[in-house]
């Protein structure tokens, strides 16, 4: 049982960095990222790429992860500016589409010329008991850099100027405006912060198990329910659903097994939509 | 009255004259067929999105019951046909006023809806791909029931998918010019006043979720008999899913004809990109971008409006085909 249970958290804990990726970008400027997972997956490949050509592991992990904060610095200057001139739902609605159809895009270019590559990072010795239970080294290393993320996240978002701004532009953009906040260069700097989200995604998941270059779209789905469960904007939102549905995919996967376990994931997805309309720890 | 309804004789006139082209390629019938499907599916979706703002993530899903529910009853049961697909619509019909009415008594926002619509999805997938002893699972599910009649030929199907579109589109004005239709206008475009005016917002939501239910649960019935192939992709949300909404997208929400327009547009475009096959995904998340930044309020309401605008009728057809330019203003 405890096995399980922390088998979920780690499963979790990645759930909640992709969720808080997602669930950033859309408290700030309105644009369900579509192409999230998709961006993780481009990571994932560069880094394994750069790994077949003979690059350390650490610094191709860094490469991936940087390459993605780019081009979400890039997409959010060029094909996020008509989107951001729009208002309320047709803001919602043009991003959503623009960015499903990056996701086509990436997804089409990875399964065109890698379609058979996948990013697995292995490491060397063994397992370490945690709770009396034997915890891959995978396992562990991927959990403390999600936690680590997400405390630095939380902590950038509390303490910092720019995280002052962050939160207020999120809560009203017109009145963070109005107190001489830029809304348009903290979200360029959010969609950076995003896309290495999305990276950092990649490479946890791939020490506990491959990335391969389909993985795009479940990845984005999977996030999606997550950012929408925690409450869209809340970041310690994001995470409590990751980890609560991680924990509920691992353990039904184990006691139940078969189908039944993803279906008894939605349900729980939903149950808490239907409990808690704004999602967990949603705002306003 | 007349003028009404002239759009959509002029839309069904124009797409009878389609098999005309094709009727020599078996394979080029396939594909218009499979369009005007998509087009059933776009309308019933642009019902319960377009009028009134329920963003459901699961028309692939709702169209999945009328299939599978259909297949099921007339092949296992030795229901007939016309009958099975008359139970599987309302079946579906139930499921998606029941969404409906889930998300209107808990008064979620359209991302919301969006998202629990979106599990239901997913897990209707997974039910489909677990009970393989009732729907085939993963080898897919053979239908006998309709593969002796009219859905079996190949000029023939495709008369029955555009009659089945064309009384779509009268239901959908029909409904737009009524009381109902009304209600629909008040509630989308303020909410709050419709509430006040009296307006039983929640009782209209869930009449739209039902009726398109409805319409997807026989589209996709009728499809299922007229394939006597479905498999776990046939519904599936990638499939479907994301394919209407992009046309609808693209048509124009709410408007009469846009998905007509949106399900021609992405027909057309993904036979051209046949040839390309292995960066036929990329390209069709290019031209999709292209177009969606072409069309911000949609192809249907952009022609209609440079149509209104120009006297010359002439002047605006050569327009409409190179219409990017028509939303700068």
């Amino acid at each position: 049982m405890t096995a399980v249970a922390l088998d979920g958290i780690v499963l979790g804990l990645q759930f909640g960095i992709l969720g808080v990726g997602l669930t950033l970008v859309y408290g700030l400027g309105g644009i369900v990222n579509l192409a999230h997972g998709q961006m993780a997956v481009l990571a994932a490949i560069v880094t394994a790429r750069l790994i077949d050509s003979g690059s350390p592991a650490v610094v191709a992990a860094f490469v991936g992860v940087v390459a993605v904060s780019v081009l979400g610095v890039v997409l959010d200057l060029t094909l996020m500016r008509p989107v951001y001139r729009q208002q309320g739902e047709h803001r919602v609605l043009l991003g959503l589409l623009l960015m499903l159809g990056v996701g086509f895009v990436i997804d089409g270019l990875l399964e065109w010329r890698y379609p058979i590559e996948a990013l697995s990072l292995r490491f060397q010795g063994d397992p370490i008991p945690v709770l009396g239970v034997a915890m891959r080294r995978g396992s562990l290393v991927a959990s403390a850099i999600s936690v680590a993320a997400g405390g630095v996240l939380v902590m950038l978002l509390r303490w910092t100027t720019f995280g002052r701004a962050t939160r207020s532009v999120i809560q009203d953009e017109t009145g963070a405006r109005l107190c001489g906040i830029n809304p348009a260069a903290v979200r360029t700097v959010v969609f950076g912060v995003s896309g290495a989200l999305a990276g950092l995604v990649a490479i946890t998941v791939a020490m506990t198990r491959p990335v391969v270059s389909t993985d795009g779209v479940n990845l984005t789905t999977f996030g999606l329910i997550v950012a929408v469960v925690g409450g869209l904007g809340s970041v310690p939102g994001a995470f409590l659903a990751g980890i609560i549905l991680g924990v509920v995919n691992t353990i039904s996967a184990f006691y139940i097994g078969s189908y039944v376990s993803t279906i008894l994931l939605l349900l729980a997805a939903a149950t808490t939509l239907l409990l808690r309309p704004r999602g967990l720890l949603g705002i306003g | 009255m007349i003028r009404a309804y002239a759009p959509i004789a002029i839309a069904t006139a124009v797409l009878a004259c389609v098999p005309a082209l094709f009727a020599g390629s078996p394979s080029m019938m396939t594909v218009v067929t499979a369009g005007l499907v998509f087009a059933a599916y776009a309308i019933a979706f642009n019902l319960i999105f377009g009028s009134t703002g329920q963003l459901f993530l699961c028309t692939g899903a709702l169209a999945g019951i009328g299939g599978f529910g259909s297949a099921i009853l007339s092949d296992r049961l030795g229901v007939p046909m016309v009958l099975s697909i008359g139970i599987a619509g309302a079946a579906a019909s139930v499921v998606g006023g029941a969404l409906s009415w889930v998300a209107v008594s808990r008064s979620l926002g359209t991302i919301f809806t969006g998202i629990v619509t979106l599990t239901f999805s997913l897990a209707f997938q997974n039910f489909v791909l677990g009970r393989g002893d009732l729907t085939g699972g993963e080898n897919g599910l053979r239908i006998s029931a309709g593969s002796d009649g009219v859905l079996d030929h190949q000029v023939a199907p495709y008369y029955v998918f555009l009659a089945l579109v064309a009384v779509y589109l009268v239901l959908f004005r029909r409904i737009q010019r009524s009381r109902m239709g009304w209600a629909f206008r008040a509630l989308r475009d303020d909410e709050v006043a419709a509430k006040l005016a009296g307006v039983a917002v929640a009782r209209y939501r869930i009449y739209a979720g039902a009726i398109g239910s409805a319409m997807l649960g026989v589209a996709g019935a009728v499809f299922a008999h007229h394939r006597s192939f479905i498999g776990t992709t046939t519904y599936g949300f990638a499939n479907v899913d994301i394919r209407v909404l992009v046309m609808v997208a693209f048509g124009g929400i709410g408007s009469l004809l846009g998905p007509i327009l949106g399900a021609t547009a992405f027909t057309a475009l993904d036979e051209v990109l046949v040839d390309y096959a292995q960066l036929r995904e990329v390209l069709y998340g290019v031209v999709s971008v292209v177009l969606f930044l072409g069309f911000r309020r949609g192809a249907a309401p952009t022609i209609v409006d440079s149509w209104n605008r120009r006297s010359s009728r002439w002047s605006v057809a050569k327009r409409a085909d190179s219409a990017p330019e028509a939303d700068s203003r």
